[in-house]
């Protein structure tokens, strides 16, 4: 029979057993986890913009003999899984790695909707959240301490846009958005950009994620002959205006969309001559910087080929980046990575970040355009990687 | 609005009406002969648009090469999908009602499966390819030449099924056993081949649609499910096993939508489908053309 002695003297040893490897705390790898979509209608950004870059940082670390946690290299241990591009398991997801799992750091998800969902949660267990996919003026409003937002935000960016039009004689647009959160939010900031710009609004018109058929609004808008295109679109949209645009013969001066064209797949669907000329949401190429041309270049090989995209893998890198330095500086006390977060001016791969609350306010919005088969920034001129070309050939 | 302005606006309706018709002829064929509702419809679509996709970008093979190629594979897809589990399912149902029940639940089991088969062999990003853009003028309007491609074969395909069912022996056989199931038996129909042939059919159909729409949109393993819903909706609209209320149907949808984009908003094209599929089903429950 076990007499309470046994039970006592067990217990001690596997005490000694399970502090033993706590001894040897340098072996012990950094737990960072995080829900990606790999599934769903998520899946085309996600799978692009953000997931691969969560595994070459990895495996970069992991070369160069891990995560250097304030002067001891330790390996980074990826904990992911798939969120099925469903908010509800997102959070769920997170609600485990932070709750239960209690990971070390974690790494958001894609999108504005699933940081919506997953940020409050974040800051309730005190994890940084570096965001690199989110765009909402809405995520800056709730002024959570321990969440930044990497990606320019709509005011910057449609500013930008506008700023560029007036410089070059734009009078009159026309404009087409998602009805979700990332289309409202940035037909909104257009309209108060273009407020006192002498730019008239000739036409606007929202849509559906995932609409077949736009070409009744591209003909409507053609009749209108607006000097200049804006479409706040999502990638297979921003692929169907631009491919239904050249068939119903629509080609203004200036054709602007948004998520997508910053995407490798965008020159493969329109061709490089297809997309000349073409303007969109991006912020950085090869040309950028030298640490950007390392990154293009390290990616292109470790996926065959696959080019990250000209705008959000930008950012996301440069948080990575952040995070790899955070680290370095004050160890894995996440109170501590927060605080060096949100009070450093940070160097990265797209020029300096610093954050202003939540938004980072040192990257100026940007508008790139297809050049020669590169998405170049062109505006603004301090960032441009080329000059713009004012105005565009027509479609091939 | 100008002639060829309203031109244009039926005609894109009619692309569209046409892709929506050949899914649904796919569907009704599976529903209204074997009560099988294939809620995985639209995914063997998406196969079809993979393996076009794959052909053109990794061998440089032309899209036009696989408008039959796709029908056949799919079509034998099918006949296995059949053997595998449908065959089981109508030895070991009571009865029809359970049949279609338990139908049901595996092409949400297909579903789930061909999804994620597809997301782990070719990734779950957009894909896409340049094939036929430039528009071609016709009477003061213009449409890009996939598009025109993509219209004529959903068409030809949509009558070559019909002429099929109508006019030939195997034809008269189906709509028999879509009419009175046991009296085709009756008189020695053999459901044992004609069923896996016509289950191969309606997937060869999708295949093909699938085939097809690759040249004109981005593709992703999350394509398939609108075209199931839609299809849905256009057999309805024609009357369950309807070949030709599904053709008529999917036009007249497609037709609809075109028109009520243009006069409202494209953010309310859910609405205009689905009111027309309420109406229906409120009106004229067996379908529009329903004698």
């Amino acid at each position: 029979m076990t007499t309470r002695r046994q039970v006592i003297q067990g217990a001690a040893a596997l005490s000694a057993v399970s502090i033993a490897p706590g001894l040897r705390a340098q072996d012990k790898p950094v737990r960072i986890g995080y829900a990606m979509a790999r599934t769903g209608p998520w899946t085309g950004g996600a799978q692009v913009s953000q997931e691969p870059n969560y595994l070459l940082w990895a495996e970069q670390m992991n070369a160069a003999g891990g995560l250097d946690v304030k002067g001891v290299r330790r390996r980074i241990e990826l904990i992911s899984s798939d969120d099925r591009s469903d908010v509800e398991t997102c959070v769920r997801t997170y609600e485990k790695l932070m709750g239960s799992d209690k990971v070390d750091l974690v790494l958001p998800p894609w999108g504005s909707n699933a940081n919506f969902a997953v940020a409050p949660l974040a800051n309730r267990f005190g994890y940084p959240f570096l965001a690199p996919t989110a765009l909402s003026r809405r995520l800056v409003e709730m002024k959570l301490p321990y969440f930044f937002l990497l990606l320019q935000q709509p005011q910057p960016m449609t500013q930008a846009l506008v700023d560029m039009f007036k410089a070059n004689g734009v009078k009159t647009m026309a404009c087409i958005y998602v009805d979700d959160l990332f289309g409202l939010e940035n037909y909104a900031a257009l309209k108060v950009a273009l407020q006192g710009s002498g730019i008239q609004l000739v036409e606007d018109k929202s849509y559906p994620g995932g609409v077949k058929d736009l070409s009744p609004v591209l003909r409507s808008i053609k009749d209108k002959n607006p000097d200049a295109f804006v479409g706040f679109t999502y990638p297979p949209d921003t692929i169907l205006a631009s491919k239904q645009a050249k068939e119903v013969g629509f080609n203004p001066k200036f054709f602007y969309a948004s998520v997508g064209t910053a995407f490798q797949l965008y020159r493969n669907v329109m061709t490089p001559a297809g997309a000349e000329g073409v303007l969109g949401m991006g912020s950085w190429n090869a040309k950028t910087s030298p640490g950007a041309k390392a990154y293009f270049d390290a990616h292109t090989q470790k996926f065959g080929g696959k080019e990250p995209d000209r705008w959000a893998s930008g950012h996301c890198w440069a948080g990575l980046e952040i995070l790899t330095n955070a680290v370095r500086q004050v160890g894995l006390d996440r109170k501590a990575i927060r605080d060096y977060v949100a009070n450093t001016t940070h160097k990265t791969i797209i020029g300096e970040v610093k954050f202003t609350g939540s938004e980072n306010t040192a990257t100026p919005g940007t508008v790139s355009q297809w050049q020669n088969g590169e998405f170049e920034v062109v505006w603004p001129p301090k960032l441009a990687t080329a000059k713009l070309n004012s105005n565009k050939p027509v479609w091939k | 609005m100008s002639f060829s302005a309203w031109l244009e606006l039926l005609a894109s309706g009619l692309i569209t009406g046409g892709i929506y018709a050949l899914v649904a002829l796919g569907l009704n064929l599976q529903y209204g002969l074997m009560r099988i509702l294939n809620i995985a419809h639209g995914e063997f679509l998406m196969v079809g648009a993979y393996l076009t996709w794959m052909v053109q970008t990794q061998f440089g093979l032309s899209p036009l090469w696989m408008i039959p190629l796709s029908f056949a594979l799919l079509m034998l897809l099918g006949l296995a999908i059949h053997w595998l589990c449908f065959r089981r399912l109508t030895a070991t149902s009571p009865n029809l009602d359970v049949f279609e029940a338990r139908g049901l639940m595996v092409a949400f089991g297909l579903m789930f499966l061909i999804q994620n088969a597809v997301s782990a062999i070719w990734g779950g990003e957009l894909r896409g390819y340049d094939y036929m853009t430039d528009p071609v003028a016709m009477g003061g309007a213009q449409f890009a030449a996939n598009k025109l491609l993509v219209f004529f074969m959903a068409l030809l395909f949509s009558l070559a099924l019909m002429v099929l069912l109508r006019k030939t022996l195997l034809g008269k056989g189906v709509r028999a056993l879509m009419q009175s199931p046991a009296g085709a038996q009756l008189v020695g129909i053999n459901t044992r081949t004609l069923h896996p042939l016509m289950f191969g059919i309606g997937l060869g159909l999708s295949g093909l649609a699938g085939c097809l729409l690759s040249m004109a949109y981005t593709i992703s393993p999350a394509m398939g499910e609108p075209y199931t819903v839609t299809a849905l909706i256009v057999i309805t609209l024609g009357g369950f096993g309807s070949m030709g209320g599904a053709l008529a149907g999917g036009l007249l949808l497609g037709v609809i939508e075109a028109i009520g984009m243009h006069f409202t908003n494209p953010s309310l094209k859910a609405l205009l489908s689905y009111v027309v599929f309420i109406g229906v089903l409120l009106f004229r429950p067996k379908g529009l053309f329903a004698k």
